[in-house]
């Protein structure tokens, strides 16, 4: 493997008893990149994580940490940072002792290891705070400690286990830019696992969609929102509307007619890749924010069942005729529904994905 | 000390009283620990009072504990004492711990199938338990036999009545206790501490050192006291396995109820032992109290 990849899993697989707890994956995390695993519980991130950090063997397949085969290693000499989900701080210890722990047992003189602790400890913005016991810490400083405890080895990977899952929400908001506004700073190759959809957007470069035990779908965070290739990345990340339909022909370049499963089965177009033929079952997802509502005719005409004011936009929940779930529409503008009740309904072309029917991937 | 064991008499007598009464009515009184008072007081506090008065003839107050700590032989007994127990202490910890730390991070679902098994012969009477090690190191017992068998020993020894077997029984009664101590506290040590110093460079061996032994150390100290204790008050042990071999202050003081029936020297020494618990006890609080681990 290329010694430039910080990391990379091979055909990584692991089986608790007869569970396939993660099949067959592989990942290659490019430098200074901020890789998210996400996923719902039970989707195998975490086990991919601890096989990353060595806590858990592979059944198959192999680690490489900066080109180099990792699979056999204990943690202790693998060379990684990790911020666990509860800090793990060690309540024995001062601010200062967790810091310099990882340097003590790389046996770094005295005087040294203070200096880099009290760098670090600026860096976390903690400057004075080495000598206090962690019970006297909040909890958004003791994620700092324990930030600054496992970036101060100058680790090839810095690993985070949903880092700032015990935070609360406007902590939590502030710490994700500051984590990954550091994380910038070093140019650390990172991988946070998390299940917060909002918290994958924000910090990471690429995300790495994970369900039922494999990655379902690996790109940066536009191209999942905007792109998702399944039904169930789609819905996973943020709201979607979903349409069945089945294909009518090609349109212009790039484009495909879809006769949507509706009453009077409206056409519209969606980008799809041009191998499709036939008439082929077609899933199509909007966004709720991409769907434009007018009280004018369309050709899609949906009932009102309630408006929600959210802040800073409105949340329209809509009956479609033919379509059991509501549809979600987020508009910045209150749009009042015809005299029968009723709501014009559409989307530019543009906004109409098309996804793999059923299943995850 | 005695509120919160009457908590729940109180709140369940709360309901009755209130409605036959109206009156409203307090949980924090403290008239609900007056029973427990009571019961400690009369069997607690005045025979150990009368004990101390015992220990202290008229004539000659401070006689029994000027012999105790003056005569070689005494002397000599309180040390043994002091002896027998520490290393019972020792060997308990060092067998106990590693039995602990299984239990907690291996067993698994195993685990309360361990501590009913640690605590199955506790349910069994100690002169049972302490015959039971007679029969199985007598002359023509189990051990004997089986060493024979195997061409080991030529002839029977003999390993009854030995200071040894007066270890092996106080260690087999006692571990339970210090296994149980260290457990409780040892399950509050978070498996992911020991795998934060494990990621930041720790070897298996500089976890323990530096992570998980630190943090036990509440249970290892409750267990040590517990057992140490434990063992200054045994004497069953000493008389059915000891064969006169071991003599502590405890021994003494049964035979010198039984045989001598100089009672008052009974109470002199009976005092010195409860010493013994009491500065174990205040060593342990203090030691609590400054490192009180969450």
């Amino acid at each position: 493997m290329n010694a430039s990849v910080p990391l990379s899993l091979e055909n990584v697989t692991k089986r608790y008893g007869q569970t396939l707890a993660l099949k067959p994956t592989s990942l290659h995390v490019a430098p200074g990149e901020m890789l998210a695993l996400l996923g719902p519980s039970g989707c195998g991130k975490t086990t991919t994580l601890r096989i990353i950090a060595g806590f858990s063997m592979p059944n198959t397949g192999s680690v490489l940490i900066g080109g180099v085969d990792v699979t056999e290693l204990p943690p202790n000499r693998r060379g990684l940072g990790m911020v666990f989900q509860n800090y793990s701080l060690f309540p024995h210890m001062t601010v200062g002792q967790n810091v310099a722990y990882g340097l003590k047992t790389r046996g770094m003189p005295a005087a040294e290891r203070t200096k880099k602790v009290r760098a670090m400890l600026d860096l976390v913005r903690l400057s004075n705070f080495e000598d206090r016991s962690i019970h006297q810490m909040s909890g958004g400083q003791q994620q700092r400690v324990a930030l600054a405890r496992s970036l101060v080895t100058d680790p090839k990977v810095l690993l985070l286990d949903e880092p700032l899952g015990a935070l609360d929400r406007n902590l939590r908001e502030s710490m994700q830019f500051e984590l990954r506004a550091i994380q910038r700073r070093l140019g650390i190759t990172s991988i946070i696992v998390t299940h917060d959809q909002e918290e994958a957007l924000t910090m990471s470069d690429r995300i790495a969609v994970m369900a039922e035990g494999e990655i379902v779908q690996v790109g940066t965070p536009i191209d999942i929102y905007e792109r998702p290739q399944s039904q169930f990345v789609s819905e996973f990340l943020g709201t979607a509307n979903i349409f069945d339909g089945t294909l009518a022909g090609p349109a212009e370049a790039g484009m495909w007619n879809v006769r949507l499963t509706l009453p009077n089965a409206p056409v519209v177009k969606v980008a799809g890749p041009p191998s499709l033929r036939g008439s082929s079952a077609i899933r199509v997802a909007v966004r709720p924010e991409r769907l434009a509502i007018s009280p004018e005719s369309t050709q899609l005409r949906a009932n009102v069942r309630g408006i929600v004011f959210r802040g800073s936009y409105y949340a329209y929940e809509l009956d479609l005729p033919g379509l059991e779930k509501p549809i979600y529409v987020y508009s910045g503008e209150k749009t009042v529904a015809a005299n029968d009740g009723t709501i014009g309904l559409g989307w530019p072309d543009e906004y109409a994905i098309m996804l793999s029917d059923g299943g995850v991937r | 000390m005695s509120q919160p064991a009457a908590l729940p008499i109180a709140e369940a007598g709360e309901a009755t009283l209130r409605s036959r009464s109206g009156r409203p009515f307090q949980i924090s009184s403290g008239l609900w620990a007056l029973p427990a008072l009571i019961f400690l007081m009369a069997f607690f506090i005045i025979p150990l009072a009368a004990n101390i008065a015992r220990s202290l003839p008229a004539e000659d107050m401070f006689r029994f504990y000027a012999v105790l700590f003056t005569d070689p032989y005494y002397l000599g007994v309180v040390w043994q004492t002091v002896k027998v127990s520490a290393i019972t202490t020792v060997a308990c910890l060092l067998i106990g711990y590693p039995v602990s730390y299984f239990m907690v991070r291996f067993a698994g679902r195993w685990n309360s199938l361990i501590v009913f098994l640690l605590i199955a012969p506790l349910l069994t009477s100690i002169i049972m338990r302490t015959f039971g090690w007679t029969v199985l190191f007598a002359r023509k017992g189990l051990v004997n036999t089986m060493l024979l068998g195997a061409d080991l020993i030529e002839k029977p020894e003999n390993m009854v009545n030995t200071e040894m077997m007066v270890y092996v029984g106080l260690i087999h009664v006692l571990v339970p206790f210090m296994v149980l101590s260290i457990t409780s506290v040892l399950q509050g040590v978070n498996p992911s501490l020991e795998e934060s110093a494990q990621i930041l460079g720790a070897s298996k061996l500089r976890t323990f050192l530096t992570v998980t032994f630190p943090l036990s150390i509440d249970g290892i100290a409750t267990g040590c006291i517990l057992v140490f204790v434990l063992t200054n008050g045994s004497f069953l042990t000493m008389l059915l396995l000891g064969g006169g071999k071991v003599t502590t202050l405890s021994l003494l003081i049964y035979q010198q109820f039984t045989l001598t029936q100089n009672i008052g020297f009974a109470a002199a020494m009976g005092n010195v032992l409860l010493l013994f618990a009491l500065i174990g006890m205040t060593i342990q609080l203090r030691f609590l109290r400054r490192k009180g681990v969450k």
